[in-house]
């Protein structure tokens, strides 16, 4: 696990070491006054605040940290894109101030660190990808939870195999072999990934189960990658490959030529995670969701809905290292879900913005970061 | 000072004596008998519901986590278990708010019980919320909401509920120790013996100034001064045995039993929350074993203190078993086995195991509360009649010396 150094000092200049980015843009001095409704984080010391975890989350927190570094200049923002796991645990410890997570903390998490929130930031998305040659341009084949557990048990070898000429009628599948790819990290990918496959398939639910790590069954072409960008390359190279990746992976997962499968919801609707999909399967949801956001929103009742979404989790502690950095931590989480949600920053990546009740949700929750 | 004049002197103070004398011991009686009292029916009993109470409420959680977890048909047993849990802890939050009412000087207690009071609806709101949504066919979101239901059992209300069963449990210890203290039994049997002499001495006095051997009301008030402090201090004694037993063999080894009772509550609640914690980073195995070795059996540990290693310690370590094949099974990231493991019904799985030990837990607790409610019930019996008896005698020495000295005094008239 990559651990993020946490400090507040006068800027230093740019540092960079190993996948720890830094977005420090300028040096400039002064405290400065945030936009309309952002708190100002008034102090003549600059603020570092560290942000590590999900990768799928890590090119929104690069832009995120940027943008909100012109409006409040004493504070720089670092990220690390490190997986899921790996930002929950180190919020968990303290050697970050921000984890990032595709997943919600488990209850064991809370209860074993009750000063842990889980602070939706943005709405996200899985797709499921692959690179099965000769198949005509714009084609997106039909998956659906059963043939996906099957080709990650090793049942289906083919993609030419009947159940996926069934979903497929009219397609020409070839008999390239089946090549899954899953994540070899802690990965809320992998949780969002399996809890579709045991919320569709019983016999997945009843063997590997569902969480940021699982027991994947032993599939002899069966590849595993680090991070969703390994993920894209790394399927890319494989032919016959099926991969999961985080929706802010498409346009780098199009562009290297893979293809886009449709998913099959629990209303039966094959469906591509677009914008209106995914908002009408969150929709369904916004009631539901509890004070502390923790939902799963994989195969919900929108007919019209994409089965993989989730929430995008800032994991912050209640009581930050220093009153300083708590000043900081809100202002960096209530601009992201604010002014750091508009289409120039959510649209190269594909995220979609929280809806208006869940902003509230998350807006108290930040409150209470050192509250007293 | 004149003969008539001392005579005078005497009658007022041993009439003062008497009757303060009996006043100290009646306060002192009926405080020791209060105590008594309030140990077996009110204090006793209250340690009693939140110690059910904080059972019910960690029973219902893993019932009702159990259920969720062994998939869509979910038992009717379990269903049932769940709602005698959640009414059973509702009637002991109802007992214990009865026993509280008027107490503001413990503020923790109430405060305890009125995060209870607010936050089990809201629990059992989720867990309907979470099986709706299951019954729906929404099983991920049912688990997510039965996870913040389990966050919410075990965030805000056990930790609540265990206070307030420390806050009953200190309540119980200081009642006995109110019933069983010497202090003022002492000061009772030291003024008696002080107004024993004073009535010698006076008895001489007379002997020598009337020349009669013994003044009838001084004796009487002195037989009746000796007959109450005798069963005075016989009481107090056998009081004092009956409820010092009752703690030692009863209260004391139930008190350690619940401490082992809420502990592995707490062992099993870890492990259905490990279970349904797929998202994060918390393996429970450092706190089942801190709980492991806590609740023993072994040398120290709770079991082995409440003197019942030979009886529970064998379901103990059987469910230790099958707890380290399910930590084997979870650190593999065997899940779907792992949840077999401890949410099966059959008789090797932790479930099985758990109520084993739960059962043998349970059926020790109860013997030792027969003990103690025996014992203390003797000791609460022991002063009956001792108040009116010491009253009657008070002013039976009052009376009797009054009327032994007037008559001397009448001599000088």
């Amino acid at each position: 696990m990559a651990r993020v150094a946490i400090r507040v000092s006068r800027c230093r200049g740019a540092m960079t070491a190993g996948l720890v980015l830094v977005l420090a843009a300028g040096c400039g001095a002064g405290a400065s006054a945030g936009p309309a409704g952002t708190p100002a984080v008034a102090a003549s010391a600059r603020v570092t605040i560290s942000e590590t975890g999900s990768t799928l989350l890590f090119p929104l927190v690069g832009k995120w940290a940027s943008g909100f570094h012109q409006e409040h200049p004493n504070i720089v923002t670092t990220s690390a894109a490190t997986g899921s796991g790996a930002g929950i645990a180190g919020a968990s410890a303290g050697t970050a101030d921000i984890g990032a997570s595709d997943a919600y903390l488990s209850a064991g998490d809370l209860v074993q660190n009750p000063a842990l929130l889980n602070v939706p930031l943005v709405v996200s998305a899985q797709q499921v990808d692959y690179n099965v040659p000769g198949l005509p341009a714009g084609t997106h084949l039909r998956l659906d939870a059963a043939v996906l557990a099957r080709m990650y048990s090793g049942s289906i070898t083919a993609w030419n195999d009947p159940a996926l000429a069934a979903l497929n009628p009219g397609v020409h599948l070839p008999g390239t072999a089946v090549v899954p790819v899953h994540r070899s990290d802690a990965s809320g990918d992998t949780f969002l990934f399996t809890s579709y496959l045991s919320a569709g398939f019983a016999a997945w639910s009843s063997t590997a189960g569902y969480g940021t790590t699982v027991a994947w069954p032993r599939v002899p072409r069966a590849a595993a990658q680090r991070g969703n960008a390994a993920m894209v390359s790394g399927c890319a190279a494989t032919r016959g490959c099926v991969a999961y990746i985080g929706i802010s992976y498409l346009s780098a997962a199009l562009a290297a030529g893979l293809g886009e499968a449709q998913l099959a919801n629990p209303a039966g609707q094959f469906v591509l995670p677009t914008a209106a999909t995914i908002a009408a399967e969150v929709a369904s949801f916004v009631s539901a969701t509890p004070p502390d956001e923790t939902i799963s929103m994989v195969d919900g009742p929108a007919a019209d809905g994409y089965p993989i979404v989730n929430y995008e989790y800032a994991i912050v502690r209640t009581r930050p290292r220093s009153a300083a950095a708590g000043r900081a931590i809100r202002a960096f989480l209530r601009w992201a879900i604010t002014a750091g949600s508009s289409a120039q920053y959510l649209g190269p990546v594909r995220f979609q913005p929280l809806p208006a009740d869940v902003v509230t949700l998350s807006e108290a929750q930040i409150a209470r970061i050192g509250a007293p | 000072m004149t003969t008539p004049a001392r005579f005078r002197a005497l009658l007022v103070f041993f009439l003062v004596a008497a009757l303060a004398w009996g006043a100290v011991s009646t306060w002192t009686v009926l405080r020791h008998a209060s105590a008594a009292g309030n140990v077996v029916a009110v204090s006793e009993p209250l340690s009693l519901d939140a110690q059910r109470m904080y059972r019910s409420l960690a029973d219902a959680d893993v019932t009702a986590a159990t259920a969720f977890l062994r998939g869509p048909d979910q038992p009717l047993t379990a269903r049932r278990r769940y709602a005698a849990d959640i009414a059973e802890a509702a009637a002991s939050l109802s007992a214990l708010k009865g026993g509280a009412a008027g107490n503001t000087s413990n503020q923790r207690l109430l405060a305890g019980l009125a995060t209870i009071s607010a936050g089990l609806p809201v629990y059992t709101g989720y867990v309907a919320q979470a099986q709706t949504d299951y019954a729906l066919g929404y099983m991920l979101t049912g688990g997510s909401l039965m996870q913040v239901a389990s966050e919410q059992m075990h965030l805000t209300l056990l930790p609540a509920a265990r206070g307030v069963y420390a806050r009953e449990t200190d309540a119980l210890a200081a009642q006995s120790a109110q019933a069983t203290g010497l202090p003022w039994t002492t000061v009772v049997i030291v003024l008696a013996v002080v107004i024993g002499l004073a009535l010698a001495a006076a008895q001489r006095w007379l002997a020598r100034r009337t020349h009669r051997l013994v003044n009838a009301g001084l004796l009487i008030a002195s037989a009746a001064l000796v007959a109450s402090t005798v069963w005075l201090a016989a009481a107090f004694a056998v009081a004092r045995s009956d409820l010092q037993q009752a703690g030692r063999l009863g209260s004391a080894p139930a008190e350690l039993l619940a401490q082992a009772a809420i502990s592995a509550q707490q062992a099993r609640g870890d492990e259905v929350l490990n279970l349904i914690s797929r998202s994060g980073d918390a393996p429970f195995e450092q706190d089942f074993q801190a709980i492991r070795a806590r609740l023993g059996p072994g040398p120290g540990t709770l079991l082995t203190r409440a003197g019942q290693a030979g009886a529970a310690g064998p379901a103990a370590r059987a469910w230790y078993d099958v707890n380290d094949q399910a930590y084997r099974l979870d650190s593999g990231a065997q899940y779907a086995a792992e949840t077999r493991l401890v949410t099966g019904t059959g008789p090797s799985g932790s479930a099985a195991q758990f109520s084993q030990l739960e059962g043998d837990l349970g059926h020790a607790i109860t013997a030792d509360q027969l003990a103690f409610r025996s014992s203390a019930a003797a000791g609460r019996a022991a002063f009956g009649g001792l108040a009116a008896g010491v009253i009657v005698a008070a002013i039976l020495m009052a009376a009797a010396s009054a009327w032994g000295l007037a008559r001397r005094l009448a001599e000088y008239r």
